[in-house]
């Protein structure tokens, strides 16, 4: 996934140690984000949209677990209307639904996961997480918190 | 088993599964027959009463027809159902999950679904498969 979101940045013309807008429930900052380089003669071999959505996965979990220091239970499938089952420090659960735009604005694709991550009746905490790729941008915003 | 590594290996069969799927590779049947046993194993360790148990329950039987099993979906949902302490919501889930694949089959023949039901059609289809190419198996 790491090489992934390589590629999604990198095609984007980013390098490593590039800014990254984050919205995190409404609040806005900035940060960096560094990734090992990786050979972009062989991106064709990859298929453009998991590139998209493989490395928007690895950036999403990368930022909730450095600012909400929650980790990985279990990847769900998509019946689940979330890609991913989390947990926190007191080991509630969360369910994280995530999506990559590689060009353009991420406000559309994160109502648009809000709404189907709300589907998901079992999990109390109901997240949704889009990275944008081409000017790099990160919300993770809550069902509550929307 | 303990359940963090049931869970790692779901994750990774999942994923492998997904893939295989996106690029349309056949064997993406197998992968899911993969996933729905480690599901099968997680729901054995989890208790229907917490939610990750609800999620490996409807994850068995949801890939074992994404592995094209219906046998198996129907057997593991039957179980599911059974549970005393399934809620109502989980039970009407996995009705939902079995009733999709139906109506997916039905949209597929729709001359055939004018004759038998799905139900019906799969009978038909498990006891050509047991007897054989020519009836001839005992």
């Amino acid at each position: 996934m790491v090489g992934q979101a390589a590629m999604a940045l990198e095609r984007n013309g980013h390098a490593p140690g590039v800014r990254v807008s984050l919205d995190l429930e409404q609040v806005l900052s900035n940060g960096s984000l560094s990734w090992p380089r990786v050979d972009m003669s062989k991106i064709d071999q990859h298929d453009h949209n998991r590139i998209t959505e493989d490395g928007a996965e690895a950036v999403a979990l990368t930022l909730a677990h450095r600012h909400r220091a929650w980790r990985i239970v279990r990847r769900m499938q998509r019946r689940e209307r979330a890609d991913w089952l989390l947990e926190d420090a007191r080991g509630n659960e969360i369910a994280l639904e995530v999506s990559g735009v590689d060009r353009g604005n991420i406000a559309g694709r994160l109502s648009e996961k809000l709404k189907q991550v709300a589907k998901n009746a079992d999990i109390d905490q109901r997240w949704a997480s889009v990275v944008g790729f081409e000017e790099p941008a990160v919300a993770l915003r809550s069902i509550g918190g929307h | 088993m303990e359940t963090d590594l049931l869970n790692t290996l779901v994750t990774e069969a999942i994923w492998r599964a997904e893939e295989l799927e996106a690029i349309g590779i056949r064997p993406a049947s197998s992968a899911w027959k993969d996933v729905s046993r480690i599901e099968e194993q997680l729901a054995t360790a989890l208790p229907v009463s917490e939610a990750q148990g609800r999620i490996a329950r409807r994850g068995a039987v949801d890939a074992a027809l994404k592995a094209g099993d219906y046998d198996r979906a129907q057997a593991l949902a039957d179980a599911y159902i059974a549970e005393e302490a399934a809620p109502v919501s989980l039970k009407n889930a996995l009705r939902e999950i079995l009733e999709e694949a139906d109506q997916a089959l039905v949209g597929r023949f729709q001359h055939a679904a004018k004759h038998v039901t799905p139900r019906e059609a799969r009978d038909i289809e498990r006891r050509s498969r047991e007897a054989g190419p020519f009836g001839l198996a005992a």
